[in-house]
C-alpha cells in the first residue's frame, strides 16, 4: 500500500487556471474527499490522478512511482464516473469482466472474480441484464464492481451519487463506506455536497479557485475552520468582524459591530496572536447559540446578547430563528424540545437572549474581502455581519 | 335490452372508440397521397417489369407469349460474371467508403459545435452540382493529357502519363468520391450521439486507444455502419453512369448490360427485366440477412 503525493501541481485550460500549485499527501487506505463548489478544480485534480489530464507543472506520485505522464490505461487507478459510463452494448457480467479481458486473464479466473465482485456489490443475480434494464443505484454498484475488479491501488469517485435521489444517496453512502472497509484501498472522492464529504471521509480537502483552502478531518474543518471560505462553505455560520479591544490572560475581547456597544469574549487559546486595535473575524455556528426569554445567569465564559426574533423557519429537525441584535442579524438553530426554557414557544417580535460559550466563537485570521452578507441593510458600517445561506437546499 | 351505454365507463369507451376512429381516418387521409404515389409510380411499374420478364422479345417491343428464356439466359455464366463484377464493385466501394468515411465522421462528431456545422456543409456541397458534371470533371482531371498527369509530369514525379482513365481503378475512384457522403452522414449521426466518456472509462479500465476503439466505438456505431453501407452498396450495385463514363468496355457491370438490352436493337425487354429482378432478388436476400443479424444483436439478452 502506497500513499499518493501531489506535488506542486498546476493545470490550466486556455489561460484559466483550474488547479493552482496544489500539494497534498493522501495516505494509503484513506477515504479522502475533495469538496468545493463547481469550477473549484476538484474534478480536474481527480482527472489528473486518473490520467485524463496532464498537469502543466508538478508531479503526481503513487508510492515512489511518478505517474504524471503515464497514460490512464497503464495506471493502477480506476475511476467511477459521474454518469457511471457503463458500456450499453455489454451485459452486467461483460461490463465487470472488461478490465480482466483486456488484460487477457484466463476465462475461469475471470468468472470467479466477476462473481466475487458481483456478490460484493450485491448484484450477483443481475449478471445477464443490460445497463438499460437496471436502476440508477444498481448501475452505481456495477460501476464500482467494474473498477474494483482490477485491484487498483486507488479508486477515484467523481461525484458518484449526484444522479441518485436523496434516500438512495444516503443508502449508497453507507454502502460505499462498507465497500471501502471491505477492500481497504485508497478512495478519493470528489463532491460538491458537504454532507456527503463530511459523513464519508477520513479527511476532507476544501477547495476553491484551484487551491486547497483547508485539509483535515471533517470535524476539524467544521469546528475549527481556518478561513472564511471553509467556515461558510461547510455548514452555516454567523461571521462577525470586529475590533479587538482587550487581550487578557484567559480571554480576548472584541467589540461587537452591532452598534450597541456590546463586547464579545473569545477563548484566548488560539494559535493566532491578536493585537489590540486590529480587526478580527469570528465564526459562530448557529447551533451553538442558545435562546432564552429570561436573562441567563452571568458567567465568566458565556457571551450574551439581547435581540428580537425577526423570522422563524420551521425545518423539521430544527427551527431556524433570525434574531436581530442592533444592526446585526444572527442565525440560530434550535431543536424542538417538549420542554421549553419558558412555558411556550418563541414567537415573532419577541425579545430573547442569545448566549453561547466563549470557546464556540471561533477566530479566523482573515477579514472578508467583500460583503458576504445576505441582506441589504441600511446604516451598517463597513463591519460585516454575515449569515451564510447554503448554495442549495 | 337497449344498446344505449349505461355506465360512465361504457360512455367513455364509446367516446374513446369514436375518437380512435376519427384519428385513424385522419392518418389514412394524410398517408393516402404518398401511398397513391408509391402504388402508381413504384408498385405498378415493378409489376410491369415482372410481367415483361416472362414474355418473349420482339425487335422493338415484346410479344405477349409466356417464356422463361430471359431467366435461363440470366443465369448463364456470362451474365453471372457481370453480376459478380457488380457485387465486387459495390463491395469495394462500400469498404473504401467505410475506411475513408469513418475517420472523417469521427473527426466531425468530435469537433466543436461551430466547426461541426461548417464541416457538414463541406460534406454536402458536392450535392449542389449535377452528378454528370462532376463525373466529367473527373474525366478531365484523370485524362491521359489531363490535369493530374500534367501536374505529375511537371514536378517530375513521372515521365510518362499514367493511364488512369477508362480503367477499373478510375471507376472505383469516382464511385467512392460520389458515394462517400452517403457513408459519412449516417456514421456521423451515430458517432455524434456516442458518449465519449465511455472511451475514457475503457481506457481507465486498461484498454489502449486501439482496444477502446474496437471494443467500444466500433460496436456502438454499428447502426451507422449498417445504414451507411446500405446507402452505398445498393445504389453501387446498379451503377451505370460512372462505369459508362470513366470505365472501359472490357469490364461490364450489370447496370450497363441492362441498359444495352433496352438501348440496342433488337431490344430485349424481357432480358433487361429478368436481370433487374435477379439483382433485386440478391439485394433482398442480403437485406433480409442483415436485418435478421441486426435484430438478433438487439434482442440479445432482452428476452
Amino acid at each position: 500500500m502506497e500513499e499518493i503525493r501531489i506535488e506542486h501541481v498546476t493545470k490550466d485550460f486556455d489561460g484559466f487556471v483550474a488547479v493552482n500549485d496544489v500539494s497534498l499527501t493522501i495516505h494509503s487506505g484513506e477515504l479522502f474527499s475533495f469538496l468545493g463548489p463547481s469550477g473549484c478544480g476538484k474534478t480536474t485534480l481527480l482527472r489528473m490522478i486518473a490520467g485524463f489530464e496532464t498537469p502543466r507543472s508538478g508531479r503526481i506520485m503513487i508510492g515512489s512511482a511518478d505517474i504524471t505522464d503515464i497514460p490512464p490505461y497503464k495506471r493502477q487507478v480506476n475511476t467511477i464516473f459521474q454518469n457511471y459510463s457503463l458500456f450499453p452494448h455489454m451485459s452486467v457480467y461483460d461490463n465487470v469482466a472488461f478490465g480482466l479481458r483486456i488484460r487477457k486473464t484466463p476465462k475461469a479466473e475471470i468468472k470467479d472474480r466477476v462473481e466475487e465482485m458481483l456478490s460484493l456489490v450485491k448484484m450477483a443475480d443481475q449478471a445477464s441484464k443490460y445497463p438499460d434494464q437496471i436502476s440508477g443505484g444498481q448501475k452505481q454498484r456495477i460501476a464500482i464492481a467494474r473498477a474494483l475488479i482490477n485491484k487498483p491501488k486507488v479508486l477515484l469517485l467523481d461525484e458518484p451519487l449526484a444522479a441518485l435521489d436523496l434516500k438512495l444517496r444516503q443508502h449508497m453512502l453507507i454502502e460505499l463506506m462498507n465497500i471501502h472497509d471491505a477492500v481497504g484501498i485508497t478512495f478519493i472522492y470528489v463532491t460538491h455536497d458537504q454532507g456527503e464529504a463530511m459523513s464519508i471521509s477520513d479527511r476532507v480537502a476544501v477547495m476553491n479557485h484551484g487551491k486547497i483552502i483547508q485539509a483535515g478531518p471533517p470535524d476539524d474543518i467544521y469546528e475549527r475552520p481556518k478561513s472564511i471560505f471553509s467556515a461558510y462553505f461547510i455548514g452555516e455560520t454567523n461571521l462577525i468582524t470586529g475590533e479587538v479591544t482587550a487581550i487578557e490572560d484567559d480571554y480576548i475581547q472584541l467589540k461587537c459591530p452591532d452598534g450597541t456597544g456590546n463586547f464579545l469574549e473569545l477563548d484566548s487559546t488560539y494559535n493566532i496572536k491578536p493585537e489590540v486595535g486590529k480587526e478580527l473575524t469570528v465564526s459562530l455556528r448557529p447551533e451553538k447559540i442558545a435562546l432564552s426569554r429570561s436573562k441567563p445567569r452571568m458567567q465568566d465564559d458565556i457571551n450574551m446578547l439581547k435581540g428580537t426574533i425577526e423570522d422563524i423557519l420551521y425545518l423539521g429537525t430544527h427551527t431556524q430563528y433570525i434574531v436581530r441584535v442592533g444592526l446585526l442579524k444572527f442565525r440560530v438553530f434550535s431543536q424542538h424540545k417538549r420542554v421549553y426554557f419558558d412555558d411556550k414557544a418563541l414567537d415573532w417580535e419577541e425579545s430573547v437572549w442569545l448566549f453561547w460559550h466563549d470557546s464556540d466563537t471561533w477566530l479566523i485570521d482573515e477579514i472578508p474581502e467583500h460583503d458576504i452578507s445576505d441582506s441589504a441593510e441600511g446604516g451598517v458600517s463597513h463591519y460585516q455581519r454575515s449569515v451564510k445561506r447554503p448554495a442549495q437546499i | 335490452m337497449s344498446k344505449e351505454p349505461r355506465t360512465d365507463w361504457q360512455r367513455q369507451q364509446k367516446q374513446l372508440s369514436k375518437q380512435q376512429k376519427s384519428r385513424n381516418l385522419a392518418s389514412w387521409a394524410l398517408t393516402a397521397p404518398a401511398l397513391l404515389w408509391l402504388i402508381v409510380f413504384f408498385l405498378v411499374p415493378y409489376l410491369i417489369v415482372v410481367i415483361y420478364s416472362f414474355l418473349t422479345p420482339d425487335i422493338y417491343d415484346v410479344k405477349f407469349e409466356f417464356s422463361m428464356d430471359a431467366y435461363r439466359q440470366a443465369f448463364n455464366p456470362d451474365y453471372l460474371r457481370t453480376l459478380f463484377q457488380s457485387f465486387k464493385l459495390a463491395t469495394f466501394t462500400t469498404l473504401l467508403c467505410l475506411l475513408l468515411g469513418f475517420p472523417v465522421a469521427y473527426f466531425i462528431a468530435r469537433a466543436k459545435d461551430k466547426t461541426k456545422n461548417t464541416l457538414l456543409v463541406f460534406i454536402i456541397i458536392p450535392f449542389w452540382t449535377n452528378l454528370i458534371i462532376r463525373i466529367f470533371s473527373w474525366r478531365i482531371f484523370l485524362a491521359y493529357n489531363g490535369v493530374l498527369n500534367d501536374v505529375l509530369m511537371n514536378i517530375g514525379l513521372i515521365s510518362q502519363p499514367l493511364e488512369i482513365m477508362r480503367t477499373d481503378m478510375a471507376v472505383i475512384l469516382v464511385m467512392v468520391y460520389v458515394y462517400l457522403p452517403y457513408m459519412i452522414l449516417p456514421l456521423y449521426s451515430v458517432l455524434e450521439k456516442l458518449d465519449f466518456t465511455l472511451l475514457q472509462a475503457a481506457m481507465d479500465l486498461g484498454a489502449s486507444e486501439v482496444k477502446a476503439f474496437f471494443s467500444i466505438t466500433l460496436p456502438l456505431s454499428i447502426e451507422g455502419i449498417f445504414a451507411g453501407s446500405l446507402l452505398v452498396f445498393i445504389p453501387a450495385l446498379g451503377a451505370y453512369l460512372i462505369p459508362q463514363l470513366v470505365g472501359n468496355q472490357r469490364t461490364l457491370y450489370l447496370g450497363q448490360v441492362i441498359t444495352y438490352k433496352i438501348k440496342n436493337i433488337p431490344r430485349n425487354w424481357p432480358m433487361a427485366s429478368a436481370l433487374s429482378l435477379t439483382l433485386l432478388f440478391f439485394v433482398a436476400i442480403m437485406l433480409i440477412l442483415l436485418f435478421t443479424l441486426y435484430r438478433h444483436r438487439r434482442n440479445r439478452g432482452h428476452a
